[in-house]
């Protein structure tokens, strides 16, 4: 066993329109299969890195949580068989601690386990825990009117039913494809009319890499109904082993109302020798705006790709982005701004520091559709080289069908600027430190696209570059 | 009373890619002493000052630097810095994105570690840049700014005397080569040139006109010219060198 295709049993097979849309995946997975360098979409992204053969899966959390048998059971304090929770126990806490027998609490009520307190996110936000993929209950307490529950649940209630896999064309993304075919584990967000969400929505995936290089695959729905207003923010972080392989696909299917506002934020922070492929495709109605920011500094290969369909009048996207790496990276931000009606607005400011031999990617493309007059697309993308071998690529396309629009874009690359090191140093700064000032400045300009002043300061403080 | 050198540059040959710039340049400045270096228009001025601040691309070939008896040929150009040379620069470089407090905090840190000093905290620090900033008018609304981006002349100088005033150098250069810089501006430099004199820093002004000497008087002038000093006097010399120009000593080679 391993690699991309795997049998695995996943929870709710007897659903027959969910299992057809898993079934679809796989098919058209297969028909699409691994992009080449030839594939046009993919072809600066050297995923020849992938290293996909010796992947695991691991059993689904729905399934075992019915398994789970008095002999199985965590042996702490639970005597009718099962703990309740959605952890199998033989191995020790989901946390990754290793609990003495009746000592297990990781879900009663307010426990936090030592590790998980490391991550928690340094301002007030609703937290959602999830350990390799999978999510740890219990979730945090909503305010009136901020649906929150597992993809599952969404899935048998049918909350999720209207948007599910209509958001993203699996056609155009093999990832996106695979991500069907494993749909299990994510979250469904519906945030009603008119409803502002006074915290920011946090997904927090851990991953306690080990011995064996985890494959697994989240999917999120989230909806903004009309006038609906929050702040969704994503991290993706590890511990343990930074030599583990482990591969996370992700795919965010997001569907703004008229009139609503999403902030959506990200920070991928992956072990280094791990890959990340993620995929945000953004449908918006009539004035609605989509605030996005994306921090990418971990992952061998690490791909964050945001598609946004603007699809009717006055809606607006900010996608921005920054990127930090070095060793032997690539770190790919690929956008696709869809301007599909009359008087809609994109605009992308995406920056980049490479080291070592580490590549960086951007593919930014610009859509205006025949009818999408008075639209306004603005794009730059500008990344700093920091060493002879570090290498960018870069692939600006824009597809303009109609007339009186506004349309930019600009690429530019460079070295760090010897006269500002020099003066710097000329007043006492070690060269290092005032390379490492200059280095955050140049990002500081993407990060200060960032809207909400505590999340732009958390993501400052990762925007420096990882060890080698 | 017998004089401290604080610099002493011997028989110095330096070059820029492949041409030679200085050559056979000897200059002594004791302790507590203004010296003027005057010359004409690419005498390469600007290359001594960069070659005694450690500015990569300039190279020496032979010849020694020392200050306060080390050599400084073998420092990097922080640790000069952190020694106590300061250069106030001709033209101050813009650095986007770097507020000048970010800018200041970093600096006075780097050189108090150097001598083993505690860094200061922001408290410390905040109120040391306020109480030095008030005296050249400089507001806590430029100190917010990215430094030198989108200053004037006369800012950019203030915020050379600024840094010059916080890091109390024991020596202080001040290159204005060739900078047609405005009389306001010139004032404010000299102002803080001026308030560092006590007898113990020293300076060295690198000069086209004598202009900036009338605001810091020196005590000694020299004529430099292809590369070397051609004539040393007093402030007289300065004077001389406005009526009759240079090109005496520039036919003299």
């Amino acid at each position: 066993m391993g690699g991309l295709v795997q049998k695995v049993k996943l929870f709710g097979e007897y659903i027959p329109w969910f299992q057809a849309m898993r079934d679809k995946g796989a098919i058209t997975f297969d028909e699409l299969g691994l992009p080449t360098p030839k594939t046009e979409a993919w072809k600066y992204t050297k995923l020849r890195d992938l290293n996909t053969d010796d992947l695991v899966i691991e059993p689904s959390n729905f399934l075992s949580e019915m398994r789970v048998t008095a002999e199985e059971a965590c042996g702490c304090h639970h005597e009718d068989g099962g703990c309740g929770c959605h952890h199998h126990h033989g191995k020790g806490c989901c946390c990754g601690h290793h609990h003495e027998e009746g000592d297990c609490h990781c879900h009663e009520e307010g426990h936090v386990c030592e590790c998980r307190q490391k991550l928690q996110v340094p301002f007030d936000a609703y937290v959602i825990h999830f350990e390799k993929g999978k999510m740890i209950p219990p979730f945090p307490d909503f305010p009136r009117g901020v649906e929150v529950m597992n993809l599952m649940e969404a899935v048998i209630t049918e909350d999720a039913k209207e948007y599910l896999g209509k958001v993203a064309d699996i056609k155009l993304h093999p990832f996106a494809a695979l991500n069907n075919a494993y749909m299990e584990e994510g979250i469904y967000l519906c945030v009603h009319k008119n409803v502002k969400v006074d915290k920011p929505i946090v997904l927090i995936n851990h991953t306690k890499s080990g011995e064996e290089n985890i494959f697994f695959n989240i999917r999120n729905l989230i909806v903004l109904e009309q006038g609906a207003e929050a702040e969704f923010v994503e991290w993706y972080n590890y511990t343990g082993a930074v030599k583990s392989r482990y591969f996370a696909n992700l795919v965010n299917e997001i569907v703004l109302g008229k009139n609503a506002k999403l902030s959506h934020y990200k920070l991928q922070d992956e072990a280094f020798k791990a890959n990340h492929i993620a995929l945000s495709v953004v449908k918006q109605k009539a004035d609605s705006n989509y605030h996005n920011f994306c921090l990418q500094r971990g992952a061998n290969i690490g791909r964050n790709e945001v598609k946004v369909l603007l699809n009717d009048e006055n809606a607006s996207a900010e996608v921005n982005a920054a990127y930090i790496m070095s060793g032997w990276a690539t770190l790919d931000t690929t956008t696709d701004i869809l301007h599909l009606s009359p008087r809609t607005y994109s605009s992308q400011l995406v920056k980049g520091v490479v080291g070592g031999e580490a590549k960086g990617v951007f593919q930014g493309k610009i859509h205006i559709a025949q009818d999408a007059v008075q639209t306004e697309g603005k794009q730059l993308h500008r990344a700093l080289l920091l060493s002879d071998t570090a290498e960018i690529d870069v692939k600006p396309e824009l597809e303009i069908f109609a007339d009186d629009v506004k349309c930019s874009h600009g690429a530019a690359s460079g070295e760090l600027d010897e006269n500002q090191l020099f003066y710097m140093q000329s007043r006492g700064i070690g060269r290092e430190e005032a390379k490492q000032i200059l280095i955050d400045a140049y990002l500081n300009e993407a990060l200060a696209k960032v809207k909400n002043p505590e999340i732009r300061a958390w993501l400052s403080d990762y925007a420096h570059a990882p060890q080698e | 009373m017998s004089k401290t050198p604080l610099l002493e540059i011997e028989d110095l040959y330096a070059r820029v890619a492949d041409k030679e710039i200085i050559k056979g340049f000897n200059l002594t400045i004791n302790e507590g002493e203004v010296h003027a270096i005057m010359g004409p228009n690419g005498a390469g001025k600007s290359t001594l000052s960069n070659v005694i601040c450690g500015k990569p691309g300039y190279e020496i070939t032979s010849g020694s630097i020392r200050f306060k008896g080390k050599d400084l040929t073998k420092m990097s150009a922080e640790d000069r810095a952190r020694e106590g040379i300061f250069l106030c620069m001709q033209y101050p470089v813009e650095i986007p994105g770097v507020a000048v407090t970010t800018f200041l905090k970093h600096s006075i840190n780097a050189v108090r570690k150097y001598h083993n000093l505690p860094e200061l905290d922001t408290m410390e620090f905040v109120k040391m840049v306020r109480e030095e900033g008030k005296k050249l008018g400089i507001d806590n609304e430029m100190i917010k700014r990215p430094v030198n981006v989108g200053f004037s002349g006369g800012e950019k100088k203030r915020l050379e005397t600024l840094q010059m005033n916080i890091l109390k150098p024991s020596f202080a250069i001040l290159d204005e080569a060739d900078s047609g810089l405005d009389v306001d501006a010139l004032k404010v430099v000299a102002e803080g040139m001026n308030a560092l004199r006590d007898g113990k820093r020293s300076m060295l002004i690198i000069t086209h006109y004598q202009r900036l000497l009338e605001y810091v008087v020196p005590d000694f002038v020299h004529v430099y010219a292809d590369g070397h000093i051609v004539k040393s006097g007093d402030k007289t010399l300065a004077a001389e060198i406005e009526k009759d120009g240079y090109a005496e000593y520039t036919r003299e080679r």
